[in-house]
């Protein structure tokens, strides 16, 4: 009886709101009234019909590129943070604060200070890097479709380093004194004690990393809506699934909402967060070891 | 112990089936419930999406209300982004307010068509109001479902100090825009303050520099028949001018934005800045001292236009408790009073004809409006698709701004769009 309540409250606002997404995807939507019922049209339509397939397509490109960047830049760093603080460097305690600061801001400030930064004409890095005399590399960042995605990712690697650093952290102070001291006394040493016998005592917490920072990079949309609009401006370089999803099911003010369509996407994305996320959990658990 | 949790979670069941229900049966406030006789008081409630004006509309509504003393309003804005979703909820689930602001053309008709709007041709005055601003709000039955409440237009600002310094004057011809910018660029002004970030800003600027090549309506007319199409010689020499223009505008203008614009212009860095009426009253707050005129666009055939079209309307909620006092009010929109009202109130162009302010550049954009009007093309006819045809301007222009797209690709892109729902090229 117990769980009752919060069963009450997830199932209203959790699992009401994914089936009625899985009823809606079946439908043809006319304007802002459901219309008939059409199996799987919306689908078909999604994968087959220009400009649809396109976008889909452009935009998966970009969560995907999204999640790599993410684990090389965000996670490896933030594994390299984790394990100075682990090893106690001077000053480990206010570090350890200092890389969580920006987790604290909220998103939307977030993507205004770095606009901010990357102003093209009076931004911050454009002018610092007049003032080091690279002129030449100093661009329109958000502006440009070769770069503003990547800003945008960084920015949020910039954003997570702190949580993911917090997550090595607790995953490098479970591994037991005596295993380490063992090792240690069997010669293992710097590279070979980090690659053989850290790194695979750490794998729940790298599955657990990496699971949080693919469903992140599937789920990315707020840093690109504070920065570059609805429209993944410039160009759709910026476009990812989520928010070519928001698009489609309530863009405003402009006569394009297409909520069958944009259900459909949801479902997709459910399936691909889904299936990859329980995929990955039940590959990386087998290489975890117990000690 | 048991019996306690039994209560408490039956409790929390039914504070929860409160909420749903709850949700569901809010809606028109009625003074009483009893009859609605004559000389009783009504409110109606009265949705708009511009929560910036809300002073502006108390200050209109209590004219009215001096004048129906039995109704009162009750004037409620909600946020512009998300005005759509709330007012559609809203409709749909008949809890919908009296009184609501109707998006212009196609997305507001969409509600007319969905059965939740009452005609409003027979209201008194509202054929004074020319055919052309109505069509904002006309369904495809050919009733009139809005009163049209003001007209937008876009123009080239250009900044009267840096224009008299330089010896320039307003252009005359497209030539004489493009010599007015080289001037000034040699004189180390930035000619046009421009931004390629944000997508709604392009079409809107095509908006102002496409007609120039139109030259009149016999091009429109034969495009919305379907005679002609957007890869015409005329809609390729539109985007072909947007490209023309690059050398004329500002360092790294791929990354600016609306923001960066108005400060280059309200700052006389720049000379001109394409935009619309509803900039007018930003670029003064940011510089009251500017020497602000504007510019409407010369054609090739020696005439000037200025870009138009309807803002917005006000339409009665079918399903309305009140309609016949809702019905007054929309009359009282239709006057001359509630124009000038409305006009001196927000320094914008009243739908009503005839209505002068105390603003002169407000005053001349009215006159224009009326005498040398030219619609928006992209909102008023071709604001349809998925993503709209107007959208996919703006991405392919962003497109070819980013060197990635030529003009030919560009009107390509756009006839693809178009062709897959305007009915006239479907044939």
């Amino acid at each position: 009886m117990f769980p009752l309540p919060a069963l009450v409250i997830y199932t209203l606002f959790v699992v009401y709101p994914i089936f009625s997404a899985f009823l809606y995807s079946l439908y043809d939507w006319n304007g802002i009234k459901r219309g008939v019922f059409v199996g799987l049209q919306n689908f078909i339509t999604l994968f087959t019909v220009e400009p649809f397939n396109e976008m889909f397509w452009n935009a998966f490109r970009h969560n995907v590129f999204y999640f790599v960047v993410e684990m090389i830049v965000q996670n490896g760093i933030a594994f390299g943070l984790a394990f100075l603080i682990y090893r106690k460097i001077r000053g480990s305690g206010f570090l350890k604060i200092a890389y969580f600061m920006p987790r604290l801001l909220s998103v939307i400030v977030i993507g205004f200070l770095w606009k901010l930064i990357l102003h093209p004409n009076y931004g911050a890095l454009n002018t610092f890097l007049g003032k080091i005399g690279l002129e030449e590399w100093a661009r329109p960042w958000l502006g440009d479709p070769d770069t503003a995605l990547l800003a945008i990712i960084l920015i949020n690697c910039w954003f997570g380093i702190g949580f993911a650093m917090l997550i090595f952290l607790a995953g490098l102070q479970s591994i037991p004194e005596d295993l380490i001291e063992a090792a240690r006394l069997d010669g293992a040493t710097g590279w070979r004690m980090l690659w053989k016998m850290i790194l695979p005592l750490c794998m729940p917490a790298i599955t657990i990393m990496t699971i949080f920072t693919f469903i992140q990079a599937f789920e990315a949309f707020e840093l690109v809506y504070a920065m570059q609009g609805s429209m993944g401006e410039p160009f759709y370089s910026t476009d990812t699934l989520a928010v070519y999803f928001y698009r489609m099911a309530f863009s405003s003010g402009a006569g394009d909402v297409t909520l069958g369509l944009g259900s459909a996407l949801a479902v997709v994305l459910f399936f691909i967060v889904g299936s990859v996320s329980a995929l990955s959990l039940y590959l990386m658990r087998k290489r975890e070891v117990q000690h | 112990m048991k019996q306690f949790r039994l209560r408490y979670v039956a409790s929390m069941v039914l504070a929860a089936v409160m909420v749903v229900t709850g949700c569901s049966s809010g809606g028109t406030e009625t003074e009483s419930g009893g009859g609605q006789s004559g000389g009783q008081q009504v409110t109606l409630s009265m949705h708009s999406w511009r929560v910036e004006d809300t002073e502006g509309y108390k200050a209109i509504i209590k004219a009215f209300e001096a004048d129906n003393p039995n109704i009162k309003i009750d004037f409620k804005p909600f946020k512009a982004t998300e005005y759509n979703t709330i007012l559609n909820t809203a409709l749909q689930s008949d809890s919908g307010p009296d009184i609501l602001q109707l998006r212009p053309y196609a997305p507001g008709i969409t509600l007319a068509e969905a059965g939740h709007l009452e005609p409003l041709d027979n209201v008194p005055g509202i054929s004074t109001i020319p055919k052309d601003v109505l069509a904002a709000a006309t369904g495809k039955d050919g009733k009139v479902y809005g009163v049209p409440l003001s007209l937008n237009s876009t123009q080239f600002y250009y900044n009267k100090k840096i224009f008299e310094q330089n010896g320039l004057q307003a252009p005359k011809s497209w030539d004489e825009l493009i010599a007015t910018a080289k001037t000034l660029k040699e004189k180390g002004i930035v000619p046009i303050s421009f931004g390629a970030k944000e997508g709604w800003l392009l079409s809107l600027s095509h908006g102002v520099i496409a007609p120039a090549s139109y030259n009149g309506t016999d091009y429109l007319d034969k495009l919305l028949k379907g005679e002609s199409d957007l890869k015409s010689a005329e809609f390729l020499q539109s985007v072909q001018r947007m490209q023309a223009l690059i050398p004329y505008f500002p360092e790294n203008y791929v990354g600016l934005e609306l923001n960066d614009m108005r400060t280059l212009f309200a700052t006389e860095k720049a000379a001109m800045f394409i935009n619309g009426s509803f900039e007018l009253e930003g670029i003064k707050k940011l510089n009251p001292d500017l020497p602000l005129d504007f510019f409407p666009m010369p054609t090739d055939d020696g005439k000037q236009v200025l870009t138009t079209w309807v803002d917005g309307s006000y339409a009665v909620n079918a399903k309305s408790k009140h309609k016949a006092e809702a019905l007054k009010f929309m009359e009282f929109m239709a006057t001359k009073k509630f124009g000038e009202l409305f006009a001196n109130q927000f320094k914008r162009i009243s739908a009503v004809p005839g209505v002068s302010t105390d603003d002169p550049l407000v005053n001349k954009m009215a006159e224009l409006s009326q005498t040398s009007a030219t619609p928006y093309l992209m909102v008023v006819n071709f604001a349809e698709g998925k993503p709209t045809t107007k959208q996919t301007l703006e991405n392919a222009l962003q497109g070819m701004y980013l060197g990635k797209l030529i003009p030919e690709q560009v009107v390509e892109e756009v006839q693809k769009s178009a062709a897959t729902w305007f009915p006239p090229f479907k044939k």
